[in-house]
């Protein structure tokens, strides 16, 4: 039987939120798939595009970028300046043929476990069809 | 050198060992290079657990440790602890969240168990990198600086000054006392404004800790959190306190006339004045904007007069130099302007004056000694429309937010009117009521039932003066009838805006501002009395609208926020903060554009980071186009080799 | 149209008035219709300069090159540099005092309105005359240019031969000068990204074809970084073997050194080294057009840049070197940036 496919997903959360809003996911005994591997960094701000291109030619099949709500910063703005960094590369990674499917940016709170449970459960659900991501990845 | 890393993955009972198979997260990392001691126990965070941890450290010479548990927040200290009793660096010890995100959140074993060994490996790679690194520490200058001399101001200086540290309280115009000695009586229990606040002025006057600055102003704030250097312009006021007897005879020579601001207008000063009887400093001041002039003396009267010689026409701006440690805001409120409200003819008819206005009418001291007379034609009003919401809650043309205090003090004027003037009647027009606040309801209860202030809800549509009655045309949605009242007097509920110049100090300050234009607290729940910039605390309607009680407990907050600061001998930081590589930075400056904390400045062309002042939070890192600015311990290359384990098998 | 004679005579007396160390302009190539870049220091040099369609280089990488100078020397000649700059590369100088890489005083701006016209395109060209029977091209009345050959003169429609960027061009006259020659003409475009709506109606996978098999093409031979006036990082981040090693490197600086791009020519690393360039350049590249004509396998760069234009046009409002005092395209923020894409 051929394996089915398992797409591999970073997960770039700020600490503040987005990891404390996976953490309550966990402790809330939430359910979603293991695909995803976080990395925690301190602020959404913080998140160079050369993170995200790095994960896509390591191999990632999708990467999420996630950070506070607008408005709800740690530290104050970080967000909103990486709403603008984020929006770019999502823009030119479109542009050279990635599927949209797999870059994606999510504000989950601290609050928001079910919400970065489900934003996992429709990531994978989205990428199983899309298959690996080979375009990007390197072979060096 | 080669690193010794030691790596512990805890059971946490069955919370952890449940899903992921531990011994084979254990085993799997025991080969992971670096990694010379691999274990996993039960419970890690226990006493055993963690002298299991020390016993390693010490026995291998590990001088990096990764714990794969539970989230960090909360036992990441625990472990740091730890790991610096048995005698590594605190930031050699990473934490691995292998339960929230990971044990407690998957079934499946086998990916829950590949999915931790992935998380481990990512530890590492980030703990392989740390710096070991301690707290950064800065002396603290024990003194604060209060802005504002209103009530929030006094009883921030108050609090301050009477834990023992010393206070410069700055005000702007020649006494301190605020929009509060203004007033006549307080809500909701009429006590006379003036009678408990002399007493409050006073001992900021008398107090040895506190050194009081009135007609001065902020000119210039350099530093940060705890050394903080303040240069203060203070203007001459051509009389010497010292001198003054307060005999009053320069004002009976003076012969310029103009607005009195502490009576709204409603009579006129001379050039030389003394704002009101109490006021603090006790001693007159010479308006050089008013005044035929000094240079040449034009005119020189009052110097004439003056037997004590208080008068000195050579008195010149000074500029002090202060240092504090703490900066307390309390800017206060203007009411909105003449010119936005001409609709309701205000500032165009005599007698429609506003709320503050009103109180001085009220007040016994005020121009009328407590009489309500029209300031048109001196005769008593026999019917007041009062209006709320004036300039407030309406998004369209004027200010969004809630005025707060103006369902209050209107009950209040209405029912002091009706004290004042037994056959009056008293209308408010109001949109609704809020009277939220201890013993507020019953106090507007007590204003409809006892004093029979007849109350129409809805909003005034027309005012225009014929003959000598104000019309004031308008609709109660409640009973769906016009209304036509011909008033004697109206009285405006204007909304509250932030002071004058807030909005220049707030820049000097580098304090943000709300969209309003009130200065910004840090987080709307959690830190009310704190500024966004560390060591900067806000008290009083400079913040936000809010009313007397209010703006008090809000001062004693900011005290006691500031009392944090000025009660160390030093400040400790967090020392995972930006630091610039200068042969790569090209001073371009975008990472000072977006630091939040303006920790970033340009020096010589290159970036240099305020170590005390910087969050660590790394938006500057991942702006700068060079590469040249990265935050310790979570660096660029540190996230760079996370990935490439994360994504690894 | 500016006459190269306006050119020569301005030139002339800035260089009498030694208000500047010398000028960065354009002159003949022998051996070519094309310019080169002219550095003029005497005042009989001027009438080497010349003003046609083939003054394609953006003069604006030169004041790089002579910051580096100045910096080496002890006691350097502390008078501006004369640059001669269109419309699109007078947004560079703007990007470079953004980004405080120059002072305003270090350059004494010539500005040369392109009106109505532009420059050629090399490529456009090629398709319709051969080469090397080109002598020289100049402006002609009426948007056209003259192509003078061997065999006499032909005028040609500007727009035939016009470079794509010139049609897109909204800043026809320069934003930022201290002398100004030829006309301010109003040019109003619909088609500011004209050149990227073919990308629009194709497929993910089409897009992906297209670009694969323009970045396989990639040598890496950075010209395209060498030639960029905003590329003027002594270290390129992209690029791992750039490290600039100075006396006081240490040891752990070298190890510190992150490979986000390995150096060998193949898609993967090509695409890495492309779009961080691209990402850079946003919000700083001006459109001079200049990596997209040094590339020597015609790689169409220009749409790489040109798209994250379009996205910091639209979705931001904002527009490479209009503004040096504002805040650059990423160090900046509104509350209401569009973010629909965000879950």
């Amino acid at each position: 039987m051929e394996e089915k496919f398992e797409p591999k997903i970073i997960a770039f959360l700020c600490k503040w939120c987005s990891s404390a809003g996976s953490d309550l996911a966990g402790v809330s005994r939430m359910k979603y798939p293991p695909n995803v591997v976080p990395i925690t960094v301190m602020c959404s701000g913080s998140i160079s595009t050369n993170y995200i291109l790095s994960a896509f030619k390591d191999g990632a099949d999708g990467v999420l970028v996630s950070g506070c709500h607008p408005g709800d910063c740690h530290y104050i703005k970080g967000n909103y300046y990486a709403r603008r960094r984020i929006t770019l590369v999502k823009e030119l990674l479109e542009f050279i043929g990635i599927e949209p499917e797999r870059f994606q940016m999510s504000w989950v709170s601290a609050a928001e476990g079910a919400k970065y449970t489900e934003i996992i459960k429709d990531f994978v659900k989205e990428l199983e069809p899309l298959g690996p991501q080979n375009k990007l990845r390197s072979n060096l | 050198m080669r690193k010794r890393i030691g790596f512990f993955i805890c059971h946490c009972g069955i919370n952890i060992a449940g899903t992921v198979d531990v011994s084979k997260v254990s085993e799997e990392l025991s080969k992971y290079p670096g990694v010379i001691h691999s274990e996993d126990y039960i419970y890690m965070c226990s006493d055993p657990g963690q002298s299991r941890m020390i016993e390693a450290i010490k026995e291998k010479k590990l001088d990096k440790v990764v714990i794969a548990c539970c989230s960090p927040t909360l036992h990441e200290t625990t472990f740091r602890n730890a790991a610096k009793v048995a005698g590594i660096n605190s930031f050699q010890c990473e934490i691995a969240n292998v339960r929230e995100q990971c044990s407690w959140v998957h079934k499946d074993m086998k990916k829950a168990t590949t999915k931790a060994i992935k998380i481990s490996k990512a530890a590492i790679e980030r703990a392989r990198l740390n710096e070991s690194l301690e707290p950064i520490s800065v002396p603290v200058t024990r003194r604060a600086l209060v802005i504002g001399g209103g009530i929030s101001g006094i009883q921030s200086a108050l609090d301050l000054a009477n834990s023992g540290y010393e206070v410069i309280l700055v005000e702007r115009s020649p006494s301190i006392g605020g929009h509060m000695i203004q007033l006549s009586e307080t809500f909701p229990t009429l006590d006379c404004s003036q009678c408990i606040m002399t007493p409050k002025m006073v001992e900021v006057s008398k107090h040895p800790k506190i050194k009081l600055l009135t007609y001065s102003e902020i000119q210039e704030v350099a530093g940060y959190i705890g050394n903080f250097k303040v240069k203060i312009l203070k203007k001459p006021t051509y009389v010497n306190p010292d001198k003054c007897t307060l005999c009053d005879e320069c004002t009976k020579v003076c012969p310029v006339a103009v607005p009195n601001e502490f009576e709204l207008g409603l009579t006129r000063r001379r050039a030389i004045y003394i704002p009101f009887p109490q006021a603090i400093p006790a001693t007159y001041t010479l308006d050089i904007n008013n005044c035929p002039g000094l240079f040449p003396i034009a005119c020189g009267k009052c110097a004439d007069v003056c037997e004590p010689g208080a008068i000195d026409f050579d008195m010149k701006p000074e500029i002090l130099e202060e240092e504090v440690g703490s900066i307390i805001v309390s800017t206060g409120y203007d009411l909105y302007g003449k010119e936005e409200m001409a609709e309701y003819g205000y500032g165009k008819y005599e007698d429609v004056l506003d709320g503050l206005q009103f109180e001085r009418l009220l007040s016994a001291s005020g121009p009328t000694m407590g009489k309500i007379l029209r300031p048109s034609d001196h005769k008593e009003p026999k019917e007041v429309v009062f209006i709320q919401c004036v300039g407030s809650r309406d998004p369209e043309l004027h200010c969004a937010y809630c005025s707060k205090i103006c369902c209050m003090y209107t009950a209040k004027h209405a029912m002091l009117y009706k004290h004042h003037v037994y056959d009056g009647q008293p209308y408010v027009f109001y949109i609704d009521i809020r009277s939220g606040g201890k013993d507020y309801e019953e106090f507007v209860q007590r204003a409809i039932e006892e004093d029979g202030v007849i109350y129409l809800r809805g909003k005034v549509s027309k005012i225009f003066q014929e003959g000598d009655k104000i019309k004031v045309w308008g609709v109660d949605t409640l009973s769906g009838k016009d209304i036509e009242i011909d008033a004697d007097m109206v009285v405006l509920a204007m909304a509250m805006r932030p002071s004058e110049g807030a909005s220049e100090l707030a820049k000097k300050l580098k304090i943000a501002l709300d969209k309003d234009g009130f200065l910004a607290e840090a987080h709307p729940k959690l830190r009310p009395v704190e500024s966004l910039t560390s060591g900067m605390f806000l008290a009083g309607a400079a913040q936000a609208p809010k009313d007397i009680p209010e703006a008090v407990a809000q001062a004693s907050g900011a005290a006691v926020k500031a009392v944090n600061i000025l009660s160390q001998d030093r400040l400790y930081h967090s020392p995972t903060i930006a630091t610039v590589n200068l042969t790569l930075c090209t001073g371009c400056g975008m990472c000072v554009d977006v630091c939040a904390y303006e920790a970033i400045k340009l020096e010589e062309g290159k970036a240099v980071v305020n170590e005390v002042l910087c969050e660590g939070c790394g938006t500057c890192s991942a702006t700068c186009l060079r590469a040249a600015i990265k935050v310790k311990n979570v660096t660029p290359l540190q996230v760079h080799e996370m990935i490439k384990v994360a994504l690894g098998g | 149209m500016v006459k190269p004679d306006d050119i020569k005579k301005e030139c002339k007396s800035i260089l009498e008035e030694g208000k500047v160390k010398y000028i960065v302009g354009y002159k003949r190539n022998n051996n070519s219709y094309m310019s080169i870049p002219a550095f003029i220091e005497k005042i009989e040099e001027t009438d080497q300069l010349i003003w046609d369609p083939t003054c394609v280089y953006n003069l604006v990488r030169f004041i790089r090159d002579e910051k580096l100078r100045k910096e080496r020397h002890k006691n350097p000649d502390t008078r501006p540099i004369g640059v001669i700059v269109k419309g699109c590369d007078s947004r560079a100088i703007n990007v470079l005092l953004q980004e405080k890489f120059i002072k305003r005083e270090d350059v004494y701006i010539i500005g040369v309105a392109c009106e109505k016209s532009g420059v050629i395109e090399k490529k456009k060209l090629r398709k319709k005359f051969n080469e090397k029977n080109i002598k020289q091209i100049e402006f002609g009345k009426d948007n056209n240019f003259i192509i003078a050959t061997e065999k006499g003169k032909t005028t040609i429609s500007a727009e035939e031969i016009l470079a794509e960027r010139c049609i897109e061009c909204n800043n026809n006259t320069p934003v930022i000068y201290d002398v100004l020659l030829g006309e301010k003409v109003e040019r109003s475009l619909s088609e500011h990204f004209r050149s990227l709506e073919k990308f629009e109606s194709i497929s993910t996978e089409e897009k992906w074809n297209f670009w694969k098999k323009e970045l396989d093409k990639c040598i890496r031979c950075y010209a395209c970084r060498s030639v960029c006036p905003m590329c003027y990082c002594d270290e390129c981040v992209a690029d791992s073997i750039s490290l600039a090693v100075k006396p006081d490197t240490t040891a752990e600086e070298k190890a510190q050194k992150i490979r986000w791009v390995e150096k060998s020519p193949v898609s993967s690393e090509n695409f890495s080294y492309h779009l961080i360039r691209a990402l850079h350049l946003a919000g700083r590249c001006i459109d001079c057009g200049e990596c997209e004509r040094v590339c020597p396998v015609d790689i169409p760069l220009r749409y790489l840049n040109k798209k994250m234009e379009k996205e910091a046009s639209e979705q931001f409002g904002y527009t490479a070197g209009l503004d040096p005092e504002k805040p650059a395209l990423v160090s900046d923020f509104k509350d209401d940036d569009p973010q629909d894409f965000i879950i």
